[in-house]
C-alpha cells in the first residue's frame, strides 16, 4: 500500500512537470522573470497573494483552531475514559476459595481493571443487587456466575471482557482440581501461556483504524466543502469587483486560474498537514491507540485523497464562480456541486461501520467525485490493494485533466460577462461555436 | 520611445447587434488621443479588444507593426471603465502585486509604488484598504496600476469620469507627462472641453465604425468659418436670419455663433449686422471639439 501512494504521488509531480514544460514550449514568451518562466512565475505571484490572504483570514485561523480542538477532543477522551477503568463489583455468595479468588482478580487485571468482593447473604439478595447495578458479577458458592443482562458476542466492554475471562479462568481452576494434579502439574498448567499467532500482513487495532477512518473522512469532507466554497467566492469577487479586467490585462485567464487553485489547494494541504501532525504527535504523547495497526496508513492514504479530490473539484467550483456576479448565485450554484460530496460522505460513513462493504461502494472509489470519501475507507477496511488503489488514484488524475480543461474554456468565456448569471448552455454552445 | 498602435478591422457581433464594424485607426506615440463617441459606440469594446478582453471576430491589433500577444500587454497599461481592485487588499501592496504580474521585480514594484503614490498625494494611504478610499482616491490608486510599469502603451477608459477639477487636473496632468515622454496615450471621456484641453488627436466612432480623426487644431480649422457677432439691442439674433449664406449655430445672452456658407464674404455679414444696431462682438471663432463631435455624428 505505501508503494502505492509513492507511485500515485510521484505520477503527479511528473503529469505537473510535463505540462509545465508543454505550455512553456506553446507559449513561447521571453523569459523575463529570472530563471522562471512568465507562466510559472505568474502563477506562483497568483497563488502566493491567494495564500498570504487566506491565512491572514479570521475564518482560517479560527477554522483550524476549531478543528484542532475537535481533533484532540477524539483523541484524549478516550484515552481518559481508558486511563480510569472502574472497579468491577463482585458480590460473593457463600465462599470462595484462595485459588478461585486469586483467578478472579487474575481475570480483572488481564483485561486493565481492578476487583471489588462484596459478600451477599444469599442468591435473591445478590439478584437485587446485580439489578440495582450495585454489583456487576455474582459468584454463587464458587460454581455460579450470574449476571443482569445477557452479554453479546460482539460486546467490548471492560465488565463483558471481565466477565469472559473469569468464566473461562475459574473453569480452568475447577478442572484442574478436578483432575486431582500434583502440585507441579497445577504450577505448569498455571503458568500455561498461549502460543504466538503471526500474520502475514500488520495488525490491525480494528478500532483505532475505524476512529482514524472516521477522522479522515471528515477530514477530507469538511476541507473539500471549505477551500472548494473558497474557490467560488474568491472567483465570483474578482469577477464582480471587475479587477478580473485588471488581471486579464497582464495574465492568461489560465494562469490565474491556475494559481487560484493553486493557491488555496496549498493553504488547504498545509492545514490538513498540519492536523494530521498535530493528531499523530497528540495521539503518541497521550499513549492513544490511534498509532496502531493501519491506522497511519489510513492516515496518509486520506492525505493522498484530499489532494486529489480537491484537485478534481476545485475546476468545477472555479468555472462555477465564473458564472455567477453575486452571493445569492452562489449558493444556488453551489447547492448542485455539494450533492455527490454529501452523497459520497454519507455512503462512505456507513461503509465505515460495516465490516464488508458492498459492490457498489467499491464502484464508488473508482469514480472521481466519490473516490476521495470511498477509497481512504476501503484501505482502512484492508479490502483493496495498492494496484486497485493506484488505478483508482490514475483514474482520478486523468479525468482532472479533462475536468480542468472544460472548466477554464467555460471560466475564460464566462468571466468577462457581466450584467448577471451566466448560463452554462450559452457559455458552452459559444464554446462549441 | 517611438511606436504605432494600430487598429487593424476590428469586428465584433453579439447576435444581431455589431458592436465593432470593421473599425481601424492608430494612436502614434507622444500623443494624448482622445477616443470619443456617444454612448454604445464601440468605445470600450475597441479599448478591452485591445488587451485580448473580448473574442474579436475580425481584425487584428499591432504594435510597431507586430500583432499584440499576451507579451506585449504585459508592457501596456489598462484603466477599465468599472473600476476594479481587491476591495479588502491594502493599496501598496496591491499595486506591487499588480507591478509584478507585469514583470517587475519585487524591489522595483515597491519603489515605484512610493513614488506613484507620493506624486498623486495618496502616499499617506498607502496601507489603507482600498475600499477604505474615497471615490477620487480610488481612481488616482487605479491610474497608479496602469502607470506603475512604465507602459509603452497607456490606455484609459474614462479616467476622469466622476473627478473634482483637482483630480482631473492631477491625472491630466499625468497623462500629458506620459505622453511627452514617449508613451502611447488614448483615453475616452464624455468631457469634451477636457478631452479639448488635454489631447493633440481625436478619434470619434459611432456605432462601431470610425467617423472623424485626426489632430485636434486640424479639425478646428476645417469646415465652414465661423463667426461670434454680438448687435446691441437685438438679444434673438433676428438680423442674421435675414441674411443670405447664413446659419445661426447658437444664440447665446445676444451672442450669434454664426457657420457661413463659402461663398459668404464676412465683411457682407458685418455691413449686415452693423445695419441692425451698434455692434459690440465681431470674432472669428475655432470649432470647438463639442461641434466637430456634433457635427460628425449627424
Amino acid at each position: 500500500m505505501r508503494g502505492g501512494l509513492i507511485a500515485a504521488v510521484l505520477a503527479v509531480v511528473v503529469i505537473v512537470r510535463v505540462w509545465g514544460r508543454r505550455r512553456r514550449r506553446t507559449t513561447g514568451q521571453r523569459q523575463t522573470h529570472g530563471g522562471l518562466g512568465p507562466f510559472t512565475s505568474d502563477v506562483g505571484l497568483v497563488a502566493a497573494r491567494e495564500m498570504r490572504e487566506r491565512f491572514r483570514g479570521k475564518i482560517f485561523r479560527v477554522g483550524t483552531l476549531l478543528i484542532l480542538a475537535v481533533i484532540a477532543a477524539a483523541i484524549v477522551i478516550p484515552t481518559l475514559d481508558k486511563g480510569k477503568p472502574e472497579p468491577q463489583r463482585v458480590g460473593l455468595v457463600g465462599a470462595l476459595s484462595a485459588p478461585l479468588r486469586a483467578a478472579v482478580v487474575s481475570s480483572a487485571k488481564s483485561v486493565g481493571t481492578t476487583v471489588h468482593f462484596v459478600s451477599v447473604a444469599d442468591a435473591e439478595a445478590a439478584h437485587a443487587d446485580l439489578r440495582s447495578g450495585r454489583v456487576d458479577l455474582a459468584i454463587v458458592e464458587g460454581r455460579e456466575l450470574v449476571v443482569n443482562k445477557p452479554i453479546g458476542s460482539t460486546d467490548i466492554s471492560t465488565t463483558a471482557q471481565f466477565v469472559d475471562a473469569v468464566s473461562k479462568n475459574l473453569g480452568i481452576v475447577e478442572a484442574v482440581e478436578a483432575a486431582h494434579l500434583t502440585a507441579a502439574q497445577s504450577s505448569e498448567l498455571a503458568g500455561a501461556r498461549a502460543l504466538p499467532v503471526h500474520s502475514l500482513q500488520p495488525g490491525a487495532v480494528k478500532g483505532a483504524t475505524h476512529t482514524t477512518s472516521l477522522i479522515g473522512l471528515v477530514l477530507i469532507f469538511v476541507m473539500l466543502s471549505q477551500y472548494n466554497t473558497w474557490i467560488l467566492i474568491g472567483v465570483m469577487e474578482e469577477k464582480s469587483s471587475r479587477v478580473i479586467e485588471v488581471l486579464l490585462a497582464a495574465v492568461r485567464p489560465i494562469q490565474l486560474l491556475t494559481g487560484k487553485v493553486l493557491g488555496i489547494g496549498l493553504v488547504a494541504f498545509v492545514q490538513a498537514s498540519a492536523i494530521v501532525v498535530f493528531a499523530l504527535v497528540l495521539a503518541k504523547s497521550v499513549g492513544s491507540d490511534l498509532l496502531h495497526g493501519t491506522a497511519p496508513v489510513v492516515l496518509a492514504s486520506t492525505l493522498v485523497w484530499l489532494v486529489l479530490g480537491y484537485a478534481f473539484y476545485c475546476w468545477v467550483y472555479a468555472a462555477a464562480g465564473s458564472l455567477a456576479e453575486r452571493q445569492d448565485q452562489v449558493q444556488s450554484l453551489a447547492f448542485p456541486l455539494s450533492l455527490p460530496i454529501i452523497f459520497g460522505y454519507i455512503m462512505a460513513l456507513t461503509a465505515a461501520g460495516s465490516a464488508s462493504p458492498s459492490s457498489f461502494f467499491k464502484v464508488l472509489a473508482y469514480l472521481p467525485p466519490t473516490a476521495p470519501f470511498a477509497m481512504p475507507v476501503l484501505v482502512g477496511l484492508g479490502k483493496v490493494t495498492w494496484w486497485e488503489f493506484l488505478a483508482s488514484a490514475v483514474i482520478s488524475i486523468v479525468c482532472t485533466v479533462g475536468v480542468a480543461r472544460l472548466a477554464t474554456g467555460i471560466y475564460r468565456r464566462a468571466i468577462l460577462r457581466t450584467g448577471g448569471r451566466v448560463k452554462l448552455r450559452d457559455v458552452l454552445t459559444r464554446a462549441a461555436g | 520611445m517611438s511606436g504605432l498602435l494600430e487598429l487593424e478591422g476590428l469586428t465584433r457581433r453579439y447576435g444581431t447587434l455589431t458592436a465593432l464594424d470593421s473599425l481601424s485607426f492608430s494612436v502614434p506615440t507622444g500623443q494624448v488621443v482622445g477616443f470619443l463617441g456617444p454612448n454604445g459606440a464601440g468605445k470600450t469594446t475597441t479599448m478591452r479588444a485591445v488587451f485580448g478582453l473580448t473574442d474579436l471576430d475580425a481584425g487584428m491589433v499591432r504594435w510597431n507593426g507586430a500583432p499584440v500577444g499576451q507579451a506585449e500587454r504585459r508592457r501596456f497599461g489598462y484603466m477599465p471603465e468599472e473600476r476594479g481592485l481587491y476591495p479588502a487588499m491594502r493599496v501598496a501592496e496591491q499595486l506591487e502585486y499588480l507591478g509584478r504580474l507585469h514583470g517587475m521585480s519585487a524591489i522595483d514594484a515597491q519603489a515605484a509604488t512610493t513614488t506613484w503614490l507620493e506624486r498623486l498625494g495618496i502616499a499617506e494611504r498607502a496601507d489603507s484598504k482600498v475600499d477604505a478610499l474615497s471615490h477620487g482616491n480610488q481612481q488616482r490608486v487605479q491610474l497608479v496600476a496602469a502607470l506603475l510599469h512604465g507602459p509603452e502603451v497607456l490606455i484609459l477608459d474614462e479616467p476622469l469620469a466622476g473627478l473634482d477639477p483637482a483630480g482631473i487636473d492631477a491625472i491630466g496632468g499625468v497623462l500629458a507627462e506620459q505622453a511627452r515622454s514617449g508613451c502611447c496615450v488614448l483615453f475616452s471621456s464624455h468631457q469634451l472641453d477636457q478631452v479639448e484641453d488635454l489631447c493633440e488627436s481625436v478619434t470619434i466612432i459611432d456605432h462601431g465604425r470610425l467617423v472623424v480623426t485626426g489632430r485636434v487644431d486640424d479639425l478646428a480649422r476645417s469646415g465652414p468659418r465661423r463667426l461670434v457677432v454680438r448687435v446691441e439691442g437685438d438679444r434673438d439674433a433676428s438680423w442674421a436670419r435675414g441674411t443670405a449664406g447664413v446659419t445661426i449655430s447658437e444664440v447665446d445672452g445676444g451672442a450669434a455663433r454664426l457657420v457661413l456658407d463659402p461663398s459668404v464674404e464676412s465683411e457682407s455679414v458685418l455691413r449686415a449686422a452693423m445695419a441692425a444696431g451698434r455692434v459690440t462682438e465681431f470674432v472669428f471663432e475655432r470649432r470647438r471639439l463639442s461641434e466637430v463631435f456634433r457635427e460628425a455624428l449627424k
